[in-house]
């Protein structure tokens, strides 16, 4: 199967320089015809029933962190806020 | 039907669940406060935070399921929607794509007098996103992670919709079955219902035509805006000879219109995969059938059943079937009594809502029982006392434990049906109003209506009224 | 002996005896790093101070006669993908290169509360993608046992510390043999538990389903004395599993008489360096000849697991790292024109190439049109690898294999060719793909004095049988060899 590497790298957010394009495409190319040799197998939906979860009780916790120690890694912050360039869908 | 067009409309409806907690983390679930001061490392998607189900999510999805008629699949997952957006911070949204929790579902709605079937697709469980900001005084947008991770149930409906009013039905039901069932606020102002409208038109007798996908509809009122404005758009195109897109549109309800987001090539490729942080969710039979039984009759139900069986107007029906308190009284008074449901009806959203709405509390929070308003209604259809001496009576039993015959007594509210006492009364008016007589002798009707006044003044308003009319056209005949 | 040459488990008791102080040993481990860390450069963030502070206090409280645990005042080394709060946490990458996070993973909760001494963050292939720790942003590690070749990965620095005595022992993580790669080429003994028995909160994610936290060290004593101190059901990950843990340590029996020894023949197939293959057998004959049973068994999907792997973790790499944006934390590029710009440079300038190849093999999986005839294919491929191994293990209690083909390559053998390097986890990836546990320890050495793993794998939740065999085979050929470094 051919690897489509731009729209590839458009749904994941990821601009490959020009210079190394050739390269990387060969070897995404390598990488999918190694991967693609699978056997044939019945097709089933993905559910596992022998490991079911458990599941956490509805009780709300508050005071764990402050804004400040969730927000102090952030590139840009005002008022509290996370900053990103406008958007507007 | 519109101008030789049929209209098909399907739904898929957001309603925010009210539990304590979030659906993935244990913050707290609330609307309107500070910006990012409801989250950590799990809905802020920080690296290595994991998320954990929150059971109650699971519950609530059931009982909905259970309220519009759906299959429950005991064994499901979840699965990871993979998009890149600011308000979603680990770049993907926890749903459910390949086997929701509820399926193969079904609700009556009643629209212009008719009950109409409308199927469910299916009910799943997702995680919200945050909100962007936006400030004119701003280059940016700011982003308040707060609602992350508010838990969501989607709600799609199969497109057996064929009108704006179907559709309007459809979401009032919904929100009247949420509310009852307790497991959404249902505050549309802020945000707790939204809604992706699908839309297509055709031809009598063609296949469905194109649709287009309709965003950012906020209320049910936009909904039917921006269905109306849709089918016109699309007939417009069809009859100038073109085609309908198949595409994402956003409706902006201030301006009326709807524009295009994105066409089908640009269809976002959402690349669905299980969630591998959260194993399967099994639930057990018992379980669900626990949660069934918690399931009381429905507002659309009971809807159909106070219009059909009672006879009250739509607009009674709907005041009365949507209030999961007021319902239940209206049931209790008319089962196991012969009282109007008429008469029910009318003191519930009359004196009963008015005293609710001013103390801001429900019929069941007062001491008034259905048992005691049967036996006001009966007393005052006897005509032991007036309708307002009656509603003295009700003053007193809404918020005083006491019987009302002691209340009748010791307010001396009994009507006096006594002929001869009613007689003495009339003579005494008729001969004070001598011209009020001749008026009326001489053709001038409406001066009978000032005379029962005047009689019922002097009774101090204790005179049985259809009786003390009776004896004064007597004696005004003689 | 200098104290950061001893095994954990002798110096616990020293420890415990009062014969050293927890500032003693801590001392003589920063020593050996101030020696040897230029040479092996294990380290992506050291952290004295807190270390030698966390040792005087240990001092303190043993001083006081308080009730410690085995593990207290020892010097441990933390994977840099392990959530340390207040410290540098960076997965060698410069997508993170300045996140410190504010919370702590499950399992430093727990070294913490048995007061354990952090020596520092160490170096690992970036997001733990890679074979030898060469694709770290920051620098390259050496194995100790030859400085010119790799000691492997992703959990190489981990590996190298302990085998250089700049740890006493090390925490690392194995997506697809990232921790039995490592030991085995730098000669130390590294377990990846059974999927599910130690918490991955705070163990920043490259494949959830097949990541597990373990412990590296210099003796099979040691990684058990860890292993008891990191596993656990942990109601903050649902992939936990709600089950009680024995003490491995406390129940160490280094015995095999009639112990079941199964051989699965597609571990010795082509590719197999035959020193490393010849090493692996004379094991096999040690355990038979004091009185386990050996047989020959076959796992027949093992040919597709390699590829199962790639496709699998690489689907949800993709999806573990679309986070990485430059909105919350972590690196964001400097120059940009609206949203998608940001994005897209921020996240080129942050990774590096093999992430990215990874991210994008990921996304082609997943992507409209591809996900049943890979993805799918894959998920459904890993239920029949778990069900070969559930008839196998009906049949055997162990099986031995080699946990890597050969021994270390040289830095830069493999690094141009990403064929060739995936290659190298051929005898790992198949054990996270089925969930099991499996250990790597060292059974001899090759021509060039290059250490040899043997990898010994077990059914669900039996890291016992791993211990007790792999103690039983410690104690037949002698425990650790330093390097000359």
């Amino acid at each position: 199967m051919n690897i489509d590497i731009k729209h590839i790298a458009k749904l994941s957010r990821l601009h490959i320089e020009e210079e190394k394009q050739e390269k990387f495409e060969s070897d995404m190319q390598k990488i999918v015809d190694m991967v693609e040799n699978l056997p044939d197998i019945e097709d089933a939906p993905l559910l596992d029933e022998s490991n079911p979860m458990t599941l956490r009780k509805d009780v709300a916790v508050t005071g764990k962190f402050t804004r400040d120690e969730l927000t102090k890694n952030a590139p840009h912050v005002t008022a509290g806020c996370l900053v990103v360039p406008k958007t507007v869908e | 039907m519109v101008e030789g067009y049929e209209v098909v409309i399907g739904l898929e409806t957001h309603a925010e669940l009210n539990t304590e907690s979030k659906i993935y983390c244990s913050c707290k679930n609330q609307f309107g406060l500070e910006v990012n001061t409801q989250v950590c490392p799990v809905c802020m998607g920080m690296p290595g935070a994991l998320p954990t189900l929150n059971e109650k999510v699971v519950d609530y999805a059931i009982k909905m399921g259970h309220a519009l008629n759906c299959t429950i699949n005991p064994v499901c997952k979840q699965d990871r929607k993979n998009y890149f957006y600011p308000d979603l911070p680990k770049a993907y949204q926890i749903s459910q794509a390949e086997v929701p929790l509820c399926q193969n579902g079904y609700v009556d709605i009643y629209v212009d007098g008719e009950e109409k079937r409308i199927g469910i697709t299916r009910i799943h469980i997702e995680e919200d996103a945050g909100k962007l900001l936006h400030s004119d005084k701003f280059s940016g947008s700011l982003v308040d992670l707060n609602r992350c991770g508010v838990p969501l149930i989607e709600i799609v409906s199969e497109p057996d919709m064929r009108s704006s009013s179907e559709a309007k039905a459809y979401l009032e039901t919904l929100k009247s079955i949420l509310q009852y069932l307790g497991i959404c606020d249902c505050k549309m102002q802020e945000g707790s219902i939204r809604c992706d409208v699908n839309v297509s038109v055709h031809k009598p007798g063609e296949p469905f035509g194109t649709r287009s996908e309709m965003k950012n509809v906020n209320s049910f009122s936009a909904a039917v805006r921006g269905i109306d404005y849709e089918v016109n758009r699309q007939i417009e195109i069809l009859k100038a000879g073109g085609k309908v897109e198949q595409e994402t549109r956003r409706w902006d309800d201030q301006k009326g219109i709807s524009v295009s987001m994105r066409s089908k090539e640009d269809a976002q490729d959402y690349r669905y995969f299980p969630e591998p942080d959260l194993l399967t969710i099994v639930v057990d039979k018992e379980r669900i059938d626990a949660l069934k039984a918690e399931i009381p009759e429905l507002p659309n139900k009971k809807l159909i059943r106070y219009i059909k069986e009672y006879g009250l107007s739509l607009k009674e029906a709907t005041a009365i079937s949507e209030n999961v308190d007021k319902a239940g009284f209206f049931d209790e008074c008319v089962n196991n009594s012969n009282v109007s449901p008429k008469s029910v009806c009318n003191w519930l959203l009359g004196d009963i809502a008015k005293y609710e709405n001013a103390n801001n509390i429900s019929v069941r929070d007062t001491l008034l029982t259905p048992s005691k308003l049967v036996e006001l209604i009966k007393i005052i259809d006897s005509g032991k006392i007036s309708n307002a001496a009656g509603k003295t009576v009700f003053d007193i039993i809404i918020t005083k434990d006491e019987s009302i015959s002691d209340i009748i007594e010791s307010k001396s509210l009994a009507q006096i049906s006594d002929a001869s006492a009613l007689e003495s009364i009339a003579d005494e008016v008729l001969s004070q109003n001598e011209k009020s007589v001749n008026d009326y002798k001489n053709g001038k009707t409406n001066a009978l209506g000032f005379l029962v006044g005047q009689c019922m003044k002097a009774s101090k308003g204790k005179a049985n009224p259809s009786i003390m009319k009776e004896i004064i056209v007597k004696k005004l005949s003689e | 002996m200098e104290l950061y040459n001893l095994s954990g488990y002798e110096l616990s008791r020293m420890l415990k005896d009062k014969k050293i102080s927890s500032v003693e040993l801590t001392e003589s481990v920063f020593s050996r790093i101030d020696s040897v860390e230029d040479k092996i450069e294990a380290y992506v963030t050291l952290d004295k101070e807190n270390a030698l502070n966390k040792a005087k206090e240990v001092d303190d409280k043993r001083a006081e006669g308080k009730e410690l645990s085995k593990l207290a005042g020892i010097p441990i080394g933390i994977k840099d993908n392990i959530s340390t709060k207040g410290l540098l946490t960076t997965c060698s990458s410069k997508m993170l290169s300045n996140y410190v996070p504010p919370f702590n993973a499950t399992v430093m909760d727990k070294l913490d509360s048995m007061d354990i001494v952090v020596t520092g963050k160490l170096n690992m292939d970036e997001f733990a993608m890679g074979s030898s720790t060469e694709t770290s942003y920051f620098k390259k590690t050496k194995n100790p046992f030859d400085t010119t070749r790799i000691p492997g990965g992703s959990s190489g620095g981990s590996a190298a510390a302990v085998s250089a005595g700049e740890a006493v022992m090390a925490l690392g993580s194995d997506t697809g043999g990232s921790i039995r790669q490592p030991a085995s080429y730098c000669g130390v003994v590294g377990l990846k538990p059974t999927y599910g028995s130690v918490s991955r909160f705070g163990l920043v994610a490259f494949a959830s389903s097949l990541d597990q936290i373990g412990p590296i060290g210099k003796s099979v004593k040691d990684t058990a004395m860890l292993f008891d101190a990191i596993c656990g059901y942990d109601e903050k990950d649902a992939t936990s599993a709600d089950i009680s843990h024995k003490s491995c340590l406390s129940n160490l029996k280094a015995d095999v008489k009639g112990l079941k020894i199964g051989v699965p023949k597609e571990y010795f197939s082509k590719g197999i360096d035959d020193k490393v293959k010849a090493s692996v057998l004379d094991a096999v004959k040690l355990f038979e000849e004091n009185g386990a049973e050996v047989k020959e068994v076959s796992l027949p999907s093992t040919d597709y697991a390699l590829n199962a792997y790639y496709i699998i973790s690489s689907a949800e790499a993709s999806s573990n790292l679309a986070r990485y944006d430059g909105v919350k934390y972590g690196y964001r590029a400097k120059d940009y024109d609206g949203l998608i710009e940001m994005y897209e440079k921020t996240r080129s300038e942050g990774f590096g190439d093999e992430v990215k190849r990874r991210i994008m093999l990921g996304t082609f999986v997943l992507s409209s049109g591809f996900y049943d005839a890979y993805y799918k294919k894959a998920k459904l491929l890993q239920r029949r690898i778990s069900s070969e191994f559930s008839d196998v293990f009906s049949d055997v209690d162990i099986l031995c294999a080699p946990t890597v083909p050969t021994t270390a390559f040289k830095i830069g053998e493999n690094i141009g060719d990403p064929i060739k390097m995936y290659a190298t986890d051929v005898c790992t990836v198949t054990i996270n793909i089925a969930g099991l546990p499996a250990m790597s320890i060292p059974c001899g050495y090759d021509g060039n004095g290059l250490p040899i793993g043997i990898q010994l794998i077990a059914d669900k939740f039996n890291e016992q049988t791993l211990f007790n065999t792999a103690e039983c085979y410690e104690n037949l050929v002698g425990g650790f060899k330093s390097p000359n470094l």
